[in-house]
């Protein structure tokens, strides 16, 4: 039944994402009364289809890549939501409700083949460490959003351009939304990682942590940790902050696709 | 009832003779007694900005003098006035008021005080029983317009005057302007003006600087604001979020390295920079520096000028919905005044058949109760029978806005005519908060 409603879900997306681009493009109100609504009740849907989802097992958590991408994409509209109720901006939804969309997209069309088999993946802490990795993933991506929506609104202030790229919300709202969600990133990067590390300690011992995936995920929260000092001691903004966004989440990237080389962060065996 | 709508505006007639005809606020109630009062006016109405004054008649088959009111009230000689006068009727009428009120008609395109000035004359002509069901529903079908173009087109969305779009950029690069903080360098009309714009907007505290320091302290008291010394100048300039300068020195006061030096004491938190002075005050390379942004007097009139044309183009879609707003308003105008002319065509031939009935009563008493009901209905039936046709042909007219043909059914059926009818039924009102609700008060003012 879950599959149902995270179709019901991706059509809602999808139209969300269409009806986003009169919305914040062309600062049409008509459109953002459709907007909104729409991504709220397509939320809802792919709240009822995560839980479902997940009691249908008696599973606590995703397990198969369909069922992380349906967790990350829910994370992002859960982001977007949040920034539109403090910010009163949908700015975002050009972006990120297509990307949410086609995240969806896959996991509606059809149960995952390949699940996890471990049974290492059903434990409760594991759970946890997943959904705040991938809570510091959606936060990461939005921190990105924000840098580069700055960096085209500084453009354009600093180039006295008028009309194309009106929409963009004002430079103090994205700063502020970058700044936020880099801080609540790290949190949830940190207490992922932490939890991560415990586990494997008990299970794997040392030899975990000469992994691939692993290291890199060591790499990149060192790395944060470097943007947020830098940021908080010279207040760092627009290029640079952009820059360094970008590193971090290349790296991001890179740690998703070095799960194809790591022996020991794939479940696939007992 | 007919319609006629008299007066000048800024296109037809000079600030001069605008001036002779403004009628204040106060005075606006008293006008639209006395025009009422005019012989020939039903209904009345009359709008009085600085940039024009006209006024809104019913009236009945003769027009009334509208300009000899104004004479009579004014005191002013109509003839020097004639020639800059504009005049429509019916639909012009219609068409024009709601072009008025929708800020097609103003001297900048969009502005939003004129609805709520007609909103104003509105509650003057109701508050003295000038407005009954005619202008009642025209003004309703007015607002209603009005608010559809506001929401439909973007023609009020961005701001024309320098002033504005320097408050428009400061909101783009802070946000909120609430706890900013604006430093004024040198004294100009200009820079006053947008600086008053951002406390407007909610700027917090404003800093003045002058080299003549008792002048920055005159300043500084109307706005409440702190006085600082010249020399002083580099060594506060970074406590301001947006720094706006208008001094008549030949040299740039701020220069790249001012720039990079603010931005590293403000940890780099933004600054703006406005330069209104011509020979400029700051050097055009500050814009260089990461975080700083400089707009001089040009840039922001080249954003007004790109702004106004965006207003004219958003103006052509709203005189399509006027265009179409015109034909509903007259249909519907229509459709409601062929009610009545079908309930006179009812009764026309209801007394007919009543008087056919009483010719024949002496020949018809020998007929059986049964066969007097039999009669009764079958010329009843006959009657409507024949009727059908020309009350769909009377809907239809209605609908079709199509006055010759119902002017033809009229005279057909020998019907009274049109000021004869009783009022045409009046439907469900918008309420009247709605017609009173505020209008936001922007800068661009039809009333001087």
């Amino acid at each position: 039944m879950y599959l149902l409603w995270l179709r019901v879900a991706a059509v809602l997306y999808g139209l969300a994402s269409v009806s986003a681009l009169p919305a914040v493009l062309g600062d049409r109100p008509r459109w953002q009364r459709i907007c909104l609504p729409v991504t709220i009740a397509g939320w809802i849907f792919h709240f009822v289809a995560f839980v479902e989802m997940l009691a249908a097992a008696h599973r606590l958590m995703p397990v198969g890549m369909h069922q992380v991408q349906a967790t990350l994409s829910l994370l992002i509209v859960t982001a977007f939501l949040l920034i539109w109720l403090r910010y009163r901006t949908i700015s975002f939804g050009v972006f990120a409700l297509p990307l949410a969309f086609l995240m969806i997209l896959v996991p509606a069309i059809g149960p995952d083949k390949y699940t996890f088999s471990s049974s290492l993946v059903r434990s409760g802490w594991i759970a946890i460490h997943v959904t705040l990795l991938l809570a510091a993933y959606a936060a990461l991506i939005f921190s990105l959003l924000a840098s580069l929506f700055y960096l085209a609104q500084e453009r354009r202030l600093k180039n006295r351009q008028s009309g194309f790229l009106e929409w963009l919300p004002p430079l103090d709202t994205m700063d502020q939304i970058a700044k936020t969600t880099l801080i609540l990133g790290f949190y949830c990067m940190t207490g992922g990682l932490l939890i991560g590390s415990l586990i494997a300690q008990e299970h794997m011992g040392a030899a975990y942590f000469l992994d691939p995936k692993v290291v890199l995920s060591f790499v990149m929260w060192v790395l944060y940790l470097v943007i947020l000092f830098v940021r908080r001691s010279t207040g760092l903004r627009g290029r640079r902050a952009v820059y360094l966004s970008s590193a971090v989440f290349l790296l991001m990237l890179c740690v998703w696709a070095a799960n194809l080389f790591s022996s020991v962060h794939r479940f696939t065996t007992q | 009832m007919k319609l006629l709508l008299t007066g000048v505006n800024h296109k037809t007639a000079p600030v001069e003779l605008r001036e002779q005809l403004a009628i204040s606020p106060e005075r606006l109630s008293d006008a639209t007694r006395a025009l009422l009062a005019f012989p020939g006016v039903h209904e009345a109405m009359i709008l009085s900005t600085c940039n024009r004054v006209e006024m809104l008649a019913c009236h009945e088959a003769s027009s009334p003098d509208l300009l000899g009111f104004l004479q009579s009230y004014l005191g002013i000689e109509t003839t020097s006035l004639r020639p800059h006068t504009y005049e429509y009727r019916e639909t012009d009428a219609v068409q024009h008021l709601f072009r008025v009120a929708s800020s097609l008609d103003s001297m900048v395109i969009g502005e939003p005080q004129i609805l709520g000035q007609v909103k104003e004359s509105y509650t003057a002509a109701r508050s003295v029983g000038a407005v009954q069901t005619h202008l009642e529903k025209l003004l309703q079908s007015t607002f209603t317009v009005a608010k559809k173009i506001r929401t439909e087109t973007q023609i009020g969305s961005s701001a024309v005057s320098i002033a504005s779009v320097a408050v428009d950029l400061a909101k783009k690069i802070f946000g909120s302007l609430e706890e900013k903080r604006v430093l004024l360098v040198g004294a100009g009309k200009m820079s006053e003006l947008a600086a008053r714009h951002l406390m407007q907007q909610g700027a917090d505290t404003i800093f003045v600087t002058n080299r003549t320091h008792e002048r920055a302290v005159r300043l500084a008291q109307n706005f409440q604001g702190h006085a600082v010394r010249f020399d002083d100048l580099y060594a506060t300039a970074d406590q301001a979020d947006i720094i706006i300068t208008s001094t008549g020195s030949q040299e740039h006061i701020f220069r790249r390295e001012h720039g990079q030096q603010f931005l590293h004491k403000r940890r780099n938190r933004p600054m703006f920079f406005i330069d209104i002075a011509v020979p400029r005050d700051i050097d055009p390379e500050i814009n260089r520096v990461d975080g700083v942004f400089l707009y001089d007097i040009d840039d922001l009139q080249s954003v007004a000028a790109s702004h106004l044309d965006d207003r004219t183009r958003e103006a052509q879609r709203a005189e399509v919905i006027i265009a179409e707003e015109v034909v509903r308003y007259q249909r519907r105008a229509q459709a409601l005044n062929a009610a009545p002319m079908i309930v006179d065509l009812q009764n026309t031939a209801e007394e007919m058949r009543q008087a056919e009935l009483r010719r024949a009563q002496a020949r018809l008493q020998s007929l059986t109760p049964e066969q007097q009901a039999a009669v009764e209905a079958l010329t009843r039936g006959l009657m409507n029978k024949f009727l059908h046709m020309p009350m769909q042909a009377i809907k239809a007219a209605a609908l079709e806005a199509d006055t010759v043909m119902l002017e033809v059914m009229r005279a057909a059926f020998n019907l009274p005519a049109v000021q004869e009818q009783g009022k045409p039924h009046v439907p469900a009102q918008p309420s009247a908060a709605n017609a009173e609700e505020p209008v936001s008060i922007g800068d661009q003012r039809d009333r001087s």
